[in-house]
């Protein structure tokens, strides 16, 4: 099946502050999405300070110069709009989506914090944040059944000082540290126009938006360069393995193998072997482990898509009474199998039609897409890449899925962490 | 919808001309626009929207069927609703619903359980089958060239499923390690207890899931006869929303229809009337060592279709139903006690519950439950501001187009209409009758379908910090962790 054709044309300009700019025109509800993305994760933060830019990033929904604290929000949703941001490994991203004929008040918001954002800060939103990202931890992760292995693994499989080590929403203790001096110099380090991009999809004129997003963000002057972040990853050199105590019933193993960058082809063969294990009722490991053995009560596979490397992800939660052990064999059986064989012609037709649905489905929402066009612009400085994005996946041959799995998941290198009843221990 | 203009008839992908030449430097320095940053910029003009056209009808069968043209992607959704949700559950055959609706998926008088699943998948989609409260449902996702094939499998699973014995044995096994698992699961425990406790001797006291009993006792006999009194065509509607003509779909889903058996009409849903709650109860759930506490506040509410549902949207979404509303901002801009806090009328054909929800710090659970009380009692007591009124107001009706962007979207909102039996303006009328709801009607709403003097607290978290913090709202009740347990120690009455 080759992939339909979804309109994604798209006007790229840059602004004398290094500011760049996609533009993508889609009228068919009257809405428009403003998207940023700072190129900025937990990557660029140093140990003792981990979380730093997730717990920035909701500083940066208190207010700026010409915006009270609690207005951003405020501003955005009496007129109907919602607002968000996030932080991953490798980037913090801000978004809102407003009635077409308030553009210019999202255009208001997001440059008024990336000019004008430090008179707004003080010490008593910092505290309040602090405690709000404590909570956001504890809801996320340490409140949550096998909530720890994924942070775990990614220690493990990535070493000390590595930027990919710690977790993207930091320890406690490193959260209660952050100082106002700290956000201070964050911001004047990473959140300039020309480590930024700016999408604007929806139901506009593209000659008229950008003139107004050049008299918005125009006048924000550059920054310096960004410091680089090094990050050499020697080969693990043998299996790392954890074992981690927890509130629950049903044991769960994870195992971690690391893949190439996101971008890279066998980065897609890496996202397409996990679908054709795990995903769907019909696939091999949910079919052997879940449906005809019953020996798991659940069983995926996942990809992280990161800027200089990838982690592939295997985890199963065993069914009462069945050994964890007998788990982590079948599934490293069939990582083993992946690296000998071919997969069966069925399950590689259902990945790729999987991965093109889930493409189209990600392209329905207006939001969405603007986030794909500030990803691919931001990684590979190509926005066209969007379009290309279903391409790749089905580019992608048996050959690829066993020199991925065979390359990448073979003996030593990989990390096995596994969750157990707390009285088991 | 003009979205679909952009396709090309060559297949090959769109793309602006600028794409192979190097970035355009653009700079304007003496821009007419001028901005103006001390203030919020004014809006442009309105561009207006309309709830998508969309075409409901009966077929000759009984079937009623809506559908809604989205193009623009090669996407379809397609599902089948029918009055078979937990509320039909008979005592003691708690989770039947759940049950029925997940085996009709598990083999065909045509096709195996593996079958099914490997041809939806196969083909991009998905096909699951499933109960809420009010119904149960069959639906599947596919890619828009496999309309006609996904239709008739799933006419296949609702006209002809099986119920093989096997799968119905490896089913209830998975559902016992599922009760398991949600022993162990904060936020399935608050939910668990707090509906036991708000709808004590109703069928909305117990999981949809079922509990270990129950679902010990229902058999391949049990689960088929709910399935015939449940999914006949006249009782039942089909959705279908994406790229494709309504028409030509009508025409598809009477030939994929036609062999469907009659089955007797559904009886009607129950009565569900829950007694009001005699006063603050508090339920701790322990978990020793527990890193946060998950709270849960509420009492019974009202069904979707009662005449109070417009000022209830307006005053819930003020109260706890957006970011900026007091709930939110109190416990988690203003104490920091939280991620996030909302509530939510939950939308039923019976009284479903009002609900207040948060995971907060553990030692600040008190604090938290007593500023949503307060919160609670502030909106009974006063007049809500005129400013906060008017931002609300044009929060819910500004934001409904996001709301409508995707099939799956579309389809819920049709599917809503189906359940409730709401006219075709319904969303086109509710959001005109929202513009007009006034203060006064807020009060009033508010003092009709609050009370936080008649209210369940549960908090899960370790008890012995949790007790102390709570035993000043009302009577406790300490549980152990599994839904199964007696209290571990009996009330403070």
């Amino acid at each position: 099946m080759s992939p339909a054709t979804p309109d994604l044309a798209f006007e790229r300009h840059v602004l004398d502050n290094g500011l760049r700019i996609v533009l993508h025109r889609n009228a068919s509800l009257p809405l428009v999405a403003l998207n940023l993305w700072y190129h900025v994760g937990s990557r660029n933060e140093r140990p003792g300070r981990t979380g730093f830019a997730h717990l920035f990033e909701h500083m940066l929904f208190q207010g700026s110069e010409h915006i009270a604290t609690h207005d951003h929000f405020r501003y955005v949703q009496q007129v109907g709009g919602v607002a968000n941001g996030s932080t991953w490994f490798d980037r913090t991203n801000y978004y809102e989506t407003l009635p077409a004929h308030q553009l210019d008040l999202a255009l208001w918001l997001e440059s008024d914090r990336m000019g004008f954002f430090l008179p707004a800060l003080t010490q008593e939103n910092l505290d309040t944040q602090r405690e709000v990202v404590m909570n956001e931890r504890r809801q996320r992760i340490e409140n949550q059944p096998y909530g720890l292995a994924a942070e775990r693994l990614h220690e493990l499989l990535y070493p000390e000082g590595h930027p990919y080590h710690w977790p993207v929403i930091g320890y406690m203790e490193d959260i209660a540290a952050a100082t106002l001096e700290e956000v201070r110099a964050f911001f004047r380090t990473y959140y300039t126009p020309n480590n930024s991009v700016l999408t604007l999809v929806g139901d506009f004129q593209p000659e008229d938006a950008l003139e107004r997003i050049a008299a918005w963000f125009g006048e924000i002057p550059s920054g310096p360069p960004v410091p680089p972040v090094s990050a050499p990853l020697p080969p693990l050199g043998g299996e790392r393995r954890a074992v981690l105590p927890d509130d629950v019933r049903l044991p769960r193993v994870h195992i971690g193998f690391r893949a190439p960058a996101y971008g890279q082809r066998l980065w897609y063969a890496a996202d397409l072997l996990a679908a054709v294990l795990a995903s769907g009722k019909s696939s091999p490991l949910y079919r052997e482990l879940v449906y005809e053995r019953q020996i798991a009560q659940d069983v995926g596979a996942s990809v992280g898509p990161y800027e200089s490397a990838g982690t592939f992800m295997l985890a199963a939660t065993a069914r009462p009474g069945v050994a964890i052990e007998t788990l982590e064999e079948a599934l490293l059986r069939a990582v083993g199998r992946a690296a000998a064989e071919p997969p069966d012609p069925a399950d590689l037709e259902r990945a790729r039609n999987r991965m093109l649905t889930d493409f189209y489905s990600t392209l329905q929402k207006l939001d969405s897409l603007a986030d794909l066009f500030s990803q691919f612009t931001t990684y590979f400085d190509d926005p066209a890449g969007v379009a290309g994005e279903a391409e790749r996946y089905l580019e992608i041959t048996s050959r690829d899925l066993m020199d991925y799995a065979a390359g990448w998941c073979t003996e030593p290198e990989r990390v096995v962490v596994t969750v157990v009843p707390r009285q088991a221990s | 919808m003009q979205n679909g203009e952009g396709r090309m008839a060559n297949g090959e992908l769109k793309m602006t001309n600028q794409k192979d030449s190097p970035h355009s430097q653009f700079a304007i320095r003496h821009s007419a626009f001028k901005v103006d940053r001390t203030s919020p910029p004014p809006p442009g003009e309105i561009r207006p929207f309309r709830f998508p056209p969309f075409l409901r009808t009966r077929l000759a069968n009984g079937l009623t069927v809506a559908a809604a043209r989205l193009p623009g992607l090669p996407l379809i959704s397609i599902e089948m609703v029918s009055p078979a949700g937990g509320q039909f559950d008979p005592e003691g055959q708690e989770g039947i619903a759940a049950l029925s609706a997940a085996v009709l998926d598990e083999g065909t008088v045509r096709r195996s359980s593996m079958e099914i699943a490997a041809f939806a998948e196969r083909l991009g989609g998905y096909f699951t089958s499933g109960a809420d409260w009010d119904v149960g449902y069959l639906a599947t996702g596919l890619l828009a060239d496999h309309l006609v094939s996904g239709l008739e499998l799933l006419a296949e699973v609702a006209v002809s499923p099986t119920f093989p014995e096997a799968e119905i044995e490896r089913l209830r096994r998975q559902r016992l390690a599922e009760i398991l698992r949600r022993a162990h699961d904060p936020s399935a425990l608050a939910d668990d207890r707090f509906q036991r406790e708000v709808y004590r001797g109703t069928v909305y006291a117990h999981p949809l899931l079922g509990d270990r009993e129950s679902i010990s006792r229902l058999d391949r006999d049990s689960l088929s006869a709910f399935y015939r009194r449940h999914y006949g065509l006249a009782g039942s509607a089909l959705i279908a929303v994406g790229d494709f003509e309504p028409a030509a779909l009508l025409r598809e889903v009477e030939r994929a229809f036609a062999l469907a058996a009659p089955l007797p009409a559904a009886p009607a849903p129950p009565e569900i009337r829950p007694a009001p709650l005699p006063g603050i109860s508090v339920h701790v759930v322990d978990r020793p060592g527990a890193a946060q506490t998950e709270l849960r506040l509420g009492h019974p509410g009202v069904p979707r279709t009662h005449p109070d549902h417009v000022p209830l949207v307006v005053l819930n979404t003020l109260l706890g139903g957006k970011f900026t509303s007091r709930i939110n901002m109190n416990l988690r801009e203003r104490h920091g006690y939280t991620y996030g806090a909302s509530s939510r009328f939950a939308a039923r054909m019976g009284p479903g519950p009002f609900l207040v929800s948060a995971a907060v710090a553990t030692q600040s659970a008190g604090a938290a439950a007593r500023e949503v009380l307060h919160e609670l009692q502030r909106i009974r007591e006063a007049l809500v501001e005129p400013e906060e009124l008017d931002e609300t107001r044009s929060y819910i009706v500004g934001v409904f187009p996001y709301t409508v962007q995707t099939i799956g979207d579309l389809a819920k909102r049709l599917e809503t209409l189906i359940v409730f039996g709401l006219p075709d303006d319904h969303y086109t009328r509710n959001l005109e009758r929202i513009a007009g709801v006034s203060r006064e009607e807020i009060l009033e709403v508010a003092r009709r379908h609050l009370d936080p003097e008649r209210i369940a607290v549960v908090a899960v978290g370790p008890a012995e910090t949790l007790e102390p913090q709570l035993a000043g709202l009302g009577a406790v009740t300490v549980w152990g962790p599994q839904e199964e347990l007696e209290p571990v120690q009996p009330g403070s009455m």
